[in-house]
Protein backbone atom coordinates (compact mmCIF):
# COMPACT_ATOMS: atom_id res chain seq x y z
CA UNK A 1 0.00 0.00 0.00
CA UNK A 2 2.33 2.53 0.91
CA UNK A 3 5.08 1.62 -1.73
CA UNK A 4 1.92 2.24 -4.22
CA UNK A 5 1.04 5.72 -2.48
CA UNK A 6 4.91 6.63 -2.80
CA UNK A 7 4.26 6.26 -6.65
CA UNK A 8 2.29 9.46 -6.47
CA UNK A 9 5.45 11.77 -5.72
CA UNK A 10 7.87 10.20 -7.87
CA UNK A 11 4.97 11.06 -10.67
CA UNK A 12 6.52 12.97 -14.52
CA UNK A 13 5.56 16.23 -13.54
CA UNK A 14 4.90 16.58 -17.55
CA UNK A 15 1.56 14.74 -16.59
CA UNK A 16 0.90 17.76 -14.21
CA UNK A 17 1.99 20.62 -17.18
CA UNK A 18 -0.41 18.31 -19.28
CA UNK A 19 -3.52 18.41 -16.89
CA UNK A 20 -2.70 22.08 -16.56
CA UNK A 21 -2.72 22.79 -20.11
CA UNK A 22 -5.90 20.89 -20.80
CA UNK A 23 -7.97 22.31 -17.88
CA UNK A 24 -6.68 25.83 -19.11
CA UNK A 25 -7.66 25.39 -22.81
CA UNK A 26 -10.98 23.23 -22.62
CA UNK A 27 -13.02 26.95 -21.08
CA UNK A 28 -11.63 28.44 -24.52
CA UNK A 29 -13.07 25.67 -26.39
CA UNK A 30 -16.50 25.71 -24.69
CA UNK A 31 -17.06 28.36 -22.11
CA UNK A 32 -18.18 27.30 -18.79
CA UNK A 33 -20.10 30.93 -17.44
CA UNK A 34 -18.58 30.40 -14.26
CA UNK A 35 -19.78 33.29 -12.01
CA UNK A 36 -17.85 35.92 -10.87
CA UNK A 37 -19.51 36.94 -7.96
CA UNK A 38 -17.49 38.64 -5.80
CA UNK A 39 -16.25 42.56 -6.62
CA UNK A 40 -13.49 43.45 -4.11
CA UNK A 41 -13.56 46.40 -2.09
CA UNK A 42 -10.14 47.79 -4.24
CA UNK A 43 -12.00 47.40 -7.40
CA UNK A 44 -15.43 48.96 -6.66
CA UNK A 45 -13.22 52.15 -5.02
CA UNK A 46 -11.63 52.22 -8.56
CA UNK A 47 -14.68 52.17 -10.36
CA UNK A 48 -16.65 54.31 -8.32
CA UNK A 49 -14.05 57.15 -7.59
CA UNK A 50 -13.77 57.19 -11.78
CA UNK A 51 -17.80 57.08 -11.92
CA UNK A 52 -18.20 59.69 -9.78
CA UNK A 53 -16.39 62.59 -12.13
CA UNK A 54 -18.77 64.80 -13.53
CA UNK A 55 -19.17 64.28 -18.01
CA UNK A 56 -16.33 66.56 -19.64
CA UNK A 57 -13.44 65.84 -16.57
CA UNK A 58 -9.87 65.22 -18.20
CA UNK A 59 -8.68 61.67 -16.96
CA UNK A 60 -5.13 60.91 -17.50
CA UNK A 61 -4.13 56.84 -18.38
CA UNK A 62 -0.25 56.15 -17.91
CA UNK A 63 -0.63 52.53 -19.66
CA UNK A 64 2.82 50.51 -18.72
CA UNK A 65 2.75 47.28 -19.74
CA UNK A 66 4.13 45.46 -22.85
CA UNK A 67 3.12 41.95 -24.13
CA UNK A 68 4.30 39.72 -21.26
CA UNK A 69 1.89 41.37 -18.73
CA UNK A 70 -1.15 41.76 -21.45
CA UNK A 71 -3.51 38.72 -20.82
CA UNK A 72 -4.11 40.22 -17.45
CA UNK A 73 -3.48 44.07 -17.73
CA UNK A 74 -5.50 45.06 -21.20
CA UNK A 75 -8.59 44.04 -20.05
CA UNK A 76 -7.98 46.09 -17.18
CA UNK A 77 -7.23 48.95 -19.22
CA UNK A 78 -10.00 48.17 -22.00
CA UNK A 79 -13.21 47.88 -18.88
CA UNK A 80 -11.55 51.23 -17.55
CA UNK A 81 -11.60 53.54 -20.84
CA UNK A 82 -14.65 51.91 -22.00
CA UNK A 83 -16.16 53.54 -18.33
CA UNK A 84 -14.63 56.51 -19.23
CA UNK A 85 -16.25 57.05 -23.09
CA UNK A 86 -19.49 55.70 -21.25
CA UNK A 87 -19.11 58.84 -18.67
CA UNK A 88 -18.11 61.29 -21.29
CA UNK A 89 -14.70 61.80 -19.80
CA UNK A 90 -12.14 63.41 -22.21
CA UNK A 91 -8.96 60.67 -22.14
CA UNK A 92 -5.37 61.35 -22.75
CA UNK A 93 -2.79 58.11 -22.57
CA UNK A 94 0.61 58.11 -21.99
CA UNK A 95 2.86 55.37 -21.57
CA UNK A 96 6.48 55.27 -20.18
CA UNK A 97 6.99 52.08 -21.93
CA UNK A 98 8.08 50.98 -25.45
CA UNK A 99 6.41 48.14 -25.81
CA UNK A 100 3.27 49.50 -24.73
CA UNK A 101 2.85 51.60 -27.63
CA UNK A 102 1.50 48.73 -30.00
CA UNK A 103 -1.27 47.42 -27.24
CA UNK A 104 -2.38 51.21 -26.85
CA UNK A 105 -2.78 51.17 -30.73
CA UNK A 106 -5.16 47.80 -30.10
CA UNK A 107 -7.37 49.65 -28.23
CA UNK A 108 -8.07 52.40 -29.54
CA UNK A 109 -8.13 50.84 -33.36
CA UNK A 110 -11.47 50.03 -32.61
CA UNK A 111 -12.90 51.04 -28.66
CA UNK A 112 -13.66 54.69 -29.40
CA UNK A 113 -15.95 53.86 -32.50
CA UNK A 114 -18.17 52.16 -30.00
CA UNK A 115 -19.06 55.10 -28.71
CA UNK A 116 -18.71 57.44 -31.18
CA UNK A 117 -15.61 59.52 -29.62
CA UNK A 118 -13.18 61.31 -31.76
CA UNK A 119 -9.56 61.40 -31.98
CA UNK A 120 -8.14 64.63 -30.71
CA UNK A 121 -11.76 66.21 -29.86
CA UNK A 122 -12.62 62.84 -26.87
CA UNK A 123 -9.58 61.56 -26.62
CA UNK A 124 -5.44 61.89 -27.47
CA UNK A 125 -2.78 59.38 -27.72
CA UNK A 126 0.34 60.92 -27.13
CA UNK A 127 4.11 58.86 -27.92
CA UNK A 128 6.27 57.05 -25.43
CA UNK A 129 8.28 58.78 -23.32
CA UNK A 130 11.86 57.47 -21.54
CA UNK A 131 12.48 58.30 -17.79
CA UNK A 132 9.58 58.28 -16.44
CA UNK A 133 9.92 60.49 -13.15
CA UNK A 134 11.21 62.95 -15.33
CA UNK A 135 8.46 63.12 -17.05
CA UNK A 136 6.40 63.51 -14.45
CA UNK A 137 8.10 65.90 -12.56
CA UNK A 138 8.30 68.10 -15.60
CA UNK A 139 4.32 67.16 -16.28
CA UNK A 140 3.42 69.70 -12.53
CA UNK A 141 5.14 72.82 -14.45
CA UNK A 142 3.81 72.64 -17.93
CA UNK A 143 2.26 69.47 -19.80
CA UNK A 144 3.17 70.35 -23.30
CA UNK A 145 6.82 71.10 -22.09
CA UNK A 146 7.15 67.22 -22.83
CA UNK A 147 4.14 66.37 -24.78
CA UNK A 148 4.08 69.50 -27.38
CA UNK A 149 2.77 67.11 -30.06
CA UNK A 150 0.48 63.67 -29.95
CA UNK A 151 1.33 60.53 -31.54
CA UNK A 152 -0.27 61.79 -35.07
CA UNK A 153 1.99 64.76 -34.57
CA UNK A 154 -0.54 67.26 -34.19
CA UNK A 155 0.19 70.49 -31.81
CA UNK A 156 -1.36 69.15 -28.81
CA UNK A 157 -2.46 72.27 -27.42
CA UNK A 158 -4.85 73.42 -29.95
CA UNK A 159 -5.98 69.47 -29.49
CA UNK A 160 -9.98 70.13 -28.38
CA UNK A 161 -9.62 67.47 -25.66
CA UNK A 162 -6.92 69.09 -24.38
CA UNK A 163 -8.66 72.79 -22.95
CA UNK A 164 -7.93 73.91 -20.46
CA UNK A 165 -5.61 71.20 -19.15
CA UNK A 166 -2.21 72.65 -18.20
CA UNK A 167 -0.72 70.61 -14.90
CA UNK A 168 -1.80 68.21 -12.49
CA UNK A 169 -4.54 70.65 -11.08
CA UNK A 170 -6.21 70.63 -14.28
CA UNK A 171 -6.67 66.96 -14.02
CA UNK A 172 -9.29 65.13 -12.40
CA UNK A 173 -7.81 61.85 -11.83
CA UNK A 174 -4.91 59.93 -12.93
CA UNK A 175 -5.19 56.07 -13.71
CA UNK A 176 -2.47 53.95 -13.84
CA UNK A 177 -2.28 50.45 -15.27
CA UNK A 178 1.07 48.88 -15.35
CA UNK A 179 3.25 45.85 -15.06
CA UNK A 180 5.96 47.43 -13.66
CA UNK A 181 6.82 49.34 -10.37
CA UNK A 182 5.91 53.03 -12.34
CA UNK A 183 2.42 53.09 -9.95
CA UNK A 184 4.96 53.66 -7.34
CA UNK A 185 6.42 56.75 -9.19
CA UNK A 186 2.91 58.41 -9.73
CA UNK A 187 1.80 57.97 -6.30
CA UNK A 188 5.32 59.58 -4.72
CA UNK A 189 5.82 61.78 -7.64
CA UNK A 190 2.36 63.03 -8.55
CA UNK A 191 -0.32 61.39 -6.54
CA UNK A 192 1.11 62.69 -2.57
CA UNK A 193 3.09 65.65 -3.93
CA UNK A 194 0.24 67.67 -5.89
CA UNK A 195 -3.13 65.90 -4.72
CA UNK A 196 -4.02 63.95 -7.57
CA UNK A 197 -5.94 61.23 -7.12
CA UNK A 198 -4.51 58.01 -8.82
CA UNK A 199 -5.80 54.68 -9.34
CA UNK A 200 -4.13 51.75 -10.37
CA UNK A 201 -4.14 48.75 -11.79
CA UNK A 202 -1.64 46.03 -11.83
CA UNK A 203 -0.97 42.23 -12.09
CA UNK A 204 -1.72 39.59 -9.37
CA UNK A 205 1.74 39.39 -8.22
CA UNK A 206 2.34 42.95 -7.40
CA UNK A 207 -1.45 43.43 -6.05
CA UNK A 208 -0.68 42.92 -2.43
CA UNK A 209 2.48 45.37 -2.26
CA UNK A 210 -0.20 47.79 -3.11
CA UNK A 211 -2.15 47.12 0.33
CA UNK A 212 -0.63 50.07 2.48
CA UNK A 213 -1.12 52.98 -0.25
CA UNK A 214 -4.97 51.78 -0.19
CA UNK A 215 -5.10 51.86 3.81
CA UNK A 216 -3.55 55.48 3.91
CA UNK A 217 -5.72 56.55 0.88
CA UNK A 218 -2.75 57.27 -1.42
CA UNK A 219 -4.11 55.24 -3.92
CA UNK A 220 -7.95 55.78 -4.01
CA UNK A 221 -8.68 51.95 -6.09
CA UNK A 222 -6.76 49.37 -7.13
CA UNK A 223 -7.74 46.74 -9.52
CA UNK A 224 -5.56 43.33 -9.39
CA UNK A 225 -4.61 40.78 -12.19
CA UNK A 226 -6.92 39.00 -14.13
CA UNK A 227 -9.55 38.89 -11.54
CA UNK A 228 -9.78 42.49 -11.15
CA UNK A 229 -10.30 43.17 -14.98
CA UNK A 230 -13.01 40.60 -14.76
CA UNK A 231 -14.74 42.75 -11.86
CA UNK A 232 -14.08 45.98 -13.22
CA UNK A 233 -15.64 44.17 -16.71
CA UNK A 234 -19.35 43.50 -14.73
CA UNK A 235 -19.38 46.90 -13.03
CA UNK A 236 -18.97 48.44 -15.90
CA UNK A 237 -21.32 45.87 -17.83
CA UNK A 238 -19.01 44.70 -21.06
CA UNK A 239 -17.74 41.62 -20.20
CA UNK A 240 -14.39 41.12 -22.27
CA UNK A 241 -11.18 38.75 -21.95
CA UNK A 242 -10.91 39.48 -18.05
CA UNK A 243 -14.31 37.59 -17.65
CA UNK A 244 -14.10 34.67 -20.54
CA UNK A 245 -10.66 34.06 -18.42
CA UNK A 246 -12.46 33.38 -15.05
CA UNK A 247 -13.75 29.69 -16.16
CA UNK A 248 -10.00 28.54 -16.66
CA UNK A 249 -8.33 30.78 -13.42
CA UNK A 250 -11.11 28.69 -11.55
CA UNK A 251 -10.57 25.70 -13.19
CA UNK A 252 -6.87 26.22 -12.88
CA UNK A 253 -7.23 27.21 -8.63
CA UNK A 254 -9.17 23.86 -8.48
CA UNK A 255 -6.80 21.34 -9.90
CA UNK A 256 -3.85 23.37 -7.76
CA UNK A 257 -6.16 22.70 -4.58
CA UNK A 258 -7.52 18.97 -5.31
CA UNK A 259 -3.48 18.56 -5.88
CA UNK A 260 -2.07 20.33 -2.82
CA UNK A 261 -4.91 18.07 -0.69
CA UNK A 262 -4.09 14.55 -2.62
CA UNK A 263 -0.72 15.31 -2.07
CA UNK A 264 -1.02 16.07 1.53
CA UNK A 265 -3.37 13.47 2.51
CA UNK A 266 -0.96 10.68 1.06
CA UNK A 267 1.78 11.97 2.89
CA UNK A 268 -0.09 11.63 6.22
CA UNK A 269 -0.88 8.29 5.56
CA UNK A 270 2.39 7.28 4.36
CA UNK A 271 3.65 9.07 7.42
CA UNK A 272 0.85 7.58 10.17
CA UNK A 273 -1.11 5.00 8.74
CA UNK B 1 -10.18 37.42 -46.77
CA UNK B 2 -7.15 38.07 -44.15
CA UNK B 3 -4.20 40.39 -45.11
CA UNK B 4 -0.70 37.78 -45.77
CA UNK B 5 1.31 40.09 -43.12
CA UNK B 6 -1.93 39.17 -40.52
CA UNK B 7 -1.60 35.05 -41.65
CA UNK B 8 2.50 35.19 -41.46
CA UNK B 9 2.39 37.08 -37.80
CA UNK B 10 -0.26 34.43 -36.50
CA UNK B 11 2.20 31.66 -37.65
CA UNK B 12 4.93 33.03 -36.35
CA UNK B 13 3.33 33.88 -33.01
CA UNK B 14 1.74 30.50 -32.60
CA UNK B 15 5.26 28.54 -33.97
CA UNK B 16 7.65 30.73 -31.47
CA UNK B 17 5.02 30.10 -28.45
CA UNK B 18 4.78 26.36 -28.95
CA UNK B 19 8.27 26.30 -29.37
CA UNK B 20 8.87 27.86 -26.25
CA UNK B 21 6.51 25.60 -24.43
CA UNK B 22 8.09 22.52 -25.91
CA UNK B 23 10.76 22.70 -23.43
CA UNK B 24 8.29 21.66 -20.64
CA UNK B 25 8.75 18.13 -22.10
CA UNK B 26 12.50 18.16 -23.52
CA UNK B 27 15.11 20.50 -24.99
CA UNK B 28 15.22 20.82 -28.68
CA UNK B 29 15.93 22.26 -31.81
CA UNK B 30 13.06 24.43 -32.21
CA UNK B 31 13.34 25.70 -28.79
CA UNK B 32 16.75 26.60 -29.05
CA UNK B 33 16.14 28.49 -32.06
CA UNK B 34 12.99 29.95 -30.41
CA UNK B 35 15.51 31.18 -27.49
CA UNK B 36 17.76 32.83 -29.58
CA UNK B 37 15.55 34.46 -31.76
CA UNK B 38 14.23 35.95 -28.55
CA UNK B 39 17.43 37.36 -27.61
CA UNK B 40 17.57 38.81 -30.62
CA UNK B 41 14.63 40.66 -31.58
CA UNK B 42 14.80 41.83 -28.22
CA UNK B 43 18.43 43.17 -28.58
CA UNK B 44 16.90 45.09 -32.35
CA UNK B 45 13.97 45.95 -30.59
CA UNK B 46 15.76 48.12 -27.91
CA UNK B 47 18.17 49.59 -30.18
CA UNK B 48 15.32 50.87 -32.33
CA UNK B 49 13.70 52.33 -29.49
CA UNK B 50 17.05 53.93 -28.09
CA UNK B 51 17.59 55.52 -31.66
CA UNK B 52 13.98 56.47 -32.48
CA UNK B 53 12.29 57.06 -29.75
CA UNK B 54 15.31 59.35 -27.73
CA UNK B 55 18.61 60.09 -29.39
CA UNK B 56 16.14 61.12 -33.06
CA UNK B 57 13.28 62.89 -30.92
CA UNK B 58 15.54 64.05 -27.71
CA UNK B 59 19.09 64.97 -29.13
CA UNK B 60 18.71 65.17 -32.90
CA UNK B 61 16.12 66.91 -33.65
CA UNK B 62 16.06 69.81 -31.43
CA UNK B 63 20.03 70.12 -32.49
CA UNK B 64 18.87 70.17 -36.04
CA UNK B 65 16.40 73.24 -34.81
CA UNK B 66 19.66 74.51 -33.11
CA UNK B 67 18.76 73.84 -29.77
CA UNK B 68 21.93 73.61 -28.45
CA UNK B 69 21.46 73.36 -24.56
CA UNK B 70 20.92 69.75 -25.53
CA UNK B 71 24.41 69.64 -25.93
CA UNK B 72 24.75 69.64 -22.38
CA UNK B 73 22.69 66.83 -21.25
CA UNK B 74 24.16 64.80 -24.57
CA UNK B 75 27.58 65.28 -23.73
CA UNK B 76 26.98 64.09 -19.99
CA UNK B 77 25.10 60.91 -21.23
CA UNK B 78 27.83 60.33 -23.94
CA UNK B 79 30.56 60.31 -20.80
CA UNK B 80 29.15 57.08 -19.31
CA UNK B 81 30.14 55.41 -22.40
CA UNK B 82 33.92 56.51 -21.40
CA UNK B 83 33.76 53.60 -19.15
CA UNK B 84 34.97 51.43 -22.32
CA UNK B 85 37.99 53.59 -22.71
CA UNK B 86 40.18 53.36 -19.51
CA UNK B 87 42.70 55.91 -20.18
CA UNK B 88 39.43 58.67 -20.33
CA UNK B 89 36.95 56.61 -18.66
CA UNK B 90 37.35 59.40 -15.39
CA UNK B 91 35.01 61.51 -17.95
CA UNK B 92 31.73 58.94 -16.97
CA UNK B 93 32.26 60.18 -13.33
CA UNK B 94 30.70 63.51 -14.16
CA UNK B 95 27.54 61.78 -16.22
CA UNK B 96 27.16 59.55 -12.96
CA UNK B 97 27.52 62.75 -10.56
CA UNK B 98 24.88 64.25 -12.13
CA UNK B 99 22.73 60.85 -12.54
CA UNK B 100 23.04 60.29 -8.61
CA UNK B 101 22.64 63.89 -7.73
CA UNK B 102 19.43 64.63 -9.83
CA UNK B 103 18.32 60.54 -8.99
CA UNK B 104 18.60 60.92 -4.90
CA UNK B 105 16.87 64.48 -4.58
CA UNK B 106 14.21 63.56 -6.18
CA UNK B 107 14.12 60.13 -4.90
CA UNK B 108 14.81 60.95 -1.06
CA UNK B 109 12.14 63.77 -0.38
CA UNK B 110 9.47 61.62 -2.10
CA UNK B 111 10.43 57.91 -0.59
CA UNK B 112 9.86 59.78 2.73
CA UNK B 113 7.06 61.64 2.34
CA UNK B 114 5.38 58.27 0.74
CA UNK B 115 6.89 55.52 1.83
CA UNK B 116 7.79 56.65 5.49
CA UNK B 117 5.36 59.85 6.96
CA UNK B 118 2.73 58.45 5.16
CA UNK B 119 2.97 55.14 6.15
CA UNK B 120 3.21 55.65 9.97
CA UNK B 121 0.78 58.18 9.69
CA UNK B 122 -1.91 55.51 8.19
CA UNK B 123 -1.09 53.07 10.78
CA UNK B 124 -1.66 55.82 14.32
CA UNK B 125 -4.25 58.11 12.28
CA UNK B 126 -7.38 55.21 12.70
CA UNK B 127 -6.66 55.89 16.61
CA UNK B 128 -7.36 59.20 16.56
CA UNK B 129 -11.13 58.33 15.57
CA UNK B 130 -12.08 54.73 17.69
CA UNK B 131 -15.45 56.77 18.21
CA UNK B 132 -16.83 56.81 15.02
CA UNK B 133 -14.94 53.58 13.61
CA UNK B 134 -17.05 50.19 13.99
CA UNK B 135 -15.48 47.37 15.72
CA UNK B 136 -14.40 45.27 13.01
CA UNK B 137 -12.36 48.33 12.03
CA UNK B 138 -11.06 49.01 14.86
CA UNK B 139 -10.03 44.98 15.36
CA UNK B 140 -8.18 46.20 11.81
CA UNK B 141 -6.61 48.70 12.96
CA UNK B 142 -4.95 47.75 16.08
CA UNK B 143 -3.93 44.26 13.68
CA UNK B 144 -2.33 46.22 11.67
CA UNK B 145 -0.29 48.06 14.06
CA UNK B 146 0.40 45.17 16.07
CA UNK B 147 1.27 43.67 12.42
CA UNK B 148 3.89 47.07 12.38
CA UNK B 149 5.64 46.72 15.90
CA UNK B 150 6.18 42.79 15.50
CA UNK B 151 7.12 43.16 11.93
CA UNK B 152 9.88 45.81 12.93
CA UNK B 153 11.07 43.90 15.73
CA UNK B 154 11.77 40.93 13.54
CA UNK B 155 14.24 43.56 11.50
CA UNK B 156 15.81 45.26 14.54
CA UNK B 157 19.25 43.43 15.13
CA UNK B 158 20.87 45.98 17.40
CA UNK B 159 19.00 43.52 20.70
CA UNK B 160 19.87 40.26 20.67
CA UNK B 161 16.54 38.64 20.11
CA UNK B 162 15.55 36.19 23.48
CA UNK B 163 13.19 36.61 25.85
CA UNK B 164 10.16 38.79 25.15
CA UNK B 165 12.04 40.66 22.02
CA UNK B 166 12.03 36.72 20.99
CA UNK B 167 8.11 36.42 21.15
CA UNK B 168 7.25 39.54 19.65
CA UNK B 169 9.85 39.19 16.56
CA UNK B 170 8.26 35.69 16.46
CA UNK B 171 4.84 37.37 15.99
CA UNK B 172 6.47 39.17 13.10
CA UNK B 173 7.25 36.05 11.57
CA UNK B 174 3.58 35.18 11.52
CA UNK B 175 2.19 38.45 9.55
CA UNK B 176 5.33 38.00 7.07
CA UNK B 177 4.31 34.72 6.38
CA UNK B 178 0.96 35.21 5.73
CA UNK B 179 1.87 38.11 3.52
CA UNK B 180 4.43 35.65 1.61
CA UNK B 181 1.22 33.12 1.62
CA UNK B 182 -1.28 35.93 -0.02
CA UNK B 183 1.75 37.05 -2.42
CA UNK B 184 2.45 33.28 -3.84
CA UNK B 185 -1.54 32.48 -4.21
CA UNK B 186 -1.63 35.72 -6.38
CA UNK B 187 1.62 34.96 -8.13
CA UNK B 188 0.54 31.26 -9.16
CA UNK B 189 -2.96 33.16 -10.07
CA UNK B 190 -1.18 35.61 -12.43
CA UNK B 191 0.87 32.73 -14.06
CA UNK B 192 -2.49 30.90 -14.45
CA UNK B 193 -3.34 34.07 -16.34
CA UNK B 194 -0.29 35.03 -18.47
CA UNK B 195 -0.56 31.09 -19.72
CA UNK B 196 -4.51 31.22 -20.26
CA UNK B 197 -3.82 34.39 -22.80
CA UNK B 198 -1.27 32.64 -24.37
CA UNK B 199 -3.72 29.71 -25.12
CA UNK B 200 -6.45 32.31 -25.71
CA UNK B 201 -4.10 34.11 -28.59
CA UNK B 202 -3.07 29.93 -29.54
CA UNK B 203 -6.81 29.37 -29.88
CA UNK B 204 -7.00 32.37 -32.09
CA UNK B 205 -4.76 31.41 -34.30
CA UNK B 206 -5.97 27.97 -34.82
CA UNK B 207 -9.50 29.37 -37.02
CA UNK B 208 -9.40 28.92 -40.64
CA UNK B 209 -8.75 32.47 -41.37
CA UNK B 210 -4.58 31.96 -39.75
CA UNK B 211 -4.82 28.30 -41.78
CA UNK B 212 -4.84 26.38 -39.07
CA UNK B 213 -1.12 27.29 -37.72
CA UNK B 214 -1.61 26.21 -33.97
CA UNK B 215 -3.05 22.64 -35.01
CA UNK B 216 -0.06 22.33 -37.59
CA UNK B 217 2.49 23.69 -35.66
CA UNK B 218 1.62 21.17 -33.16
CA UNK B 219 1.53 18.53 -35.36
CA UNK B 220 4.57 18.65 -36.55
CA UNK B 221 6.33 18.95 -33.17
CA UNK B 222 4.22 15.92 -31.56
CA UNK B 223 5.73 14.46 -34.92
CA UNK B 224 8.88 15.41 -34.02
CA UNK B 225 8.99 14.36 -30.83
CA UNK B 226 7.86 10.77 -31.97
CA UNK B 227 10.12 10.48 -34.47
CA UNK B 228 13.10 11.65 -32.16
CA UNK B 229 11.60 9.66 -29.22
CA UNK B 230 12.04 6.27 -31.18
CA UNK B 231 15.59 6.77 -33.36
CA UNK B 232 17.45 9.02 -30.81
CA UNK B 233 18.99 8.28 -27.71
CA UNK B 234 18.63 11.44 -25.33
CA UNK B 235 22.06 12.72 -25.53
CA UNK B 236 24.47 14.05 -22.40
CA UNK B 237 24.01 17.22 -21.37
CA UNK B 238 20.11 17.56 -22.96
CA UNK B 239 18.16 18.99 -20.65
CA UNK B 240 14.04 17.46 -19.75
CA UNK B 241 11.83 19.44 -17.85
CA UNK B 242 11.13 16.61 -15.40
Amino acid sequence: MKEKLEKFFKIDRRWIFLLLAVVLFVPILKPLGLPNKTISRDTQNAFNYLDKLPAGSFVLFSLDYDPSTRPELQPQAIAAIRHAFKKNLRVAVVTYIAGSTGLIQQIFEKLPAEYGKVNGTDYAIFPYMANATAVMTQMASDFYGIYDKDQDGRDAKSLPVMKGVKTYKDMAMVVNITGTSMLDFWVAYVGDKYKVPVVGGVTAISQPGYGPYLQTGQLKGLIGGMKGAAEYESLVKEPGKGTSGIDALNLAHLLVLGLILTSNIILLVIRYL
Amino acid sequence: MTEPWMIAGAWLAAGLTIFLFSFLYRDNPFFKIAEHLYLGAGMGWWFQVYMFNIWKPKVWEPLMAHQWGVIIPAVLGLSLVTQFIPKISWLSRYGFTFLMGYGAGLAVPAGLSTDFMNQIAGTIRPFSALASMTPFAIFNSLLIALGVVCVLFYFFFSVEHKGSVKKVSNVGIYFLMVYFGAAFGNTVMARFSLLYGRFDDLASFSSRGSFYATQIILAVMVLYFLVTGFTKKPQQGEEEAH
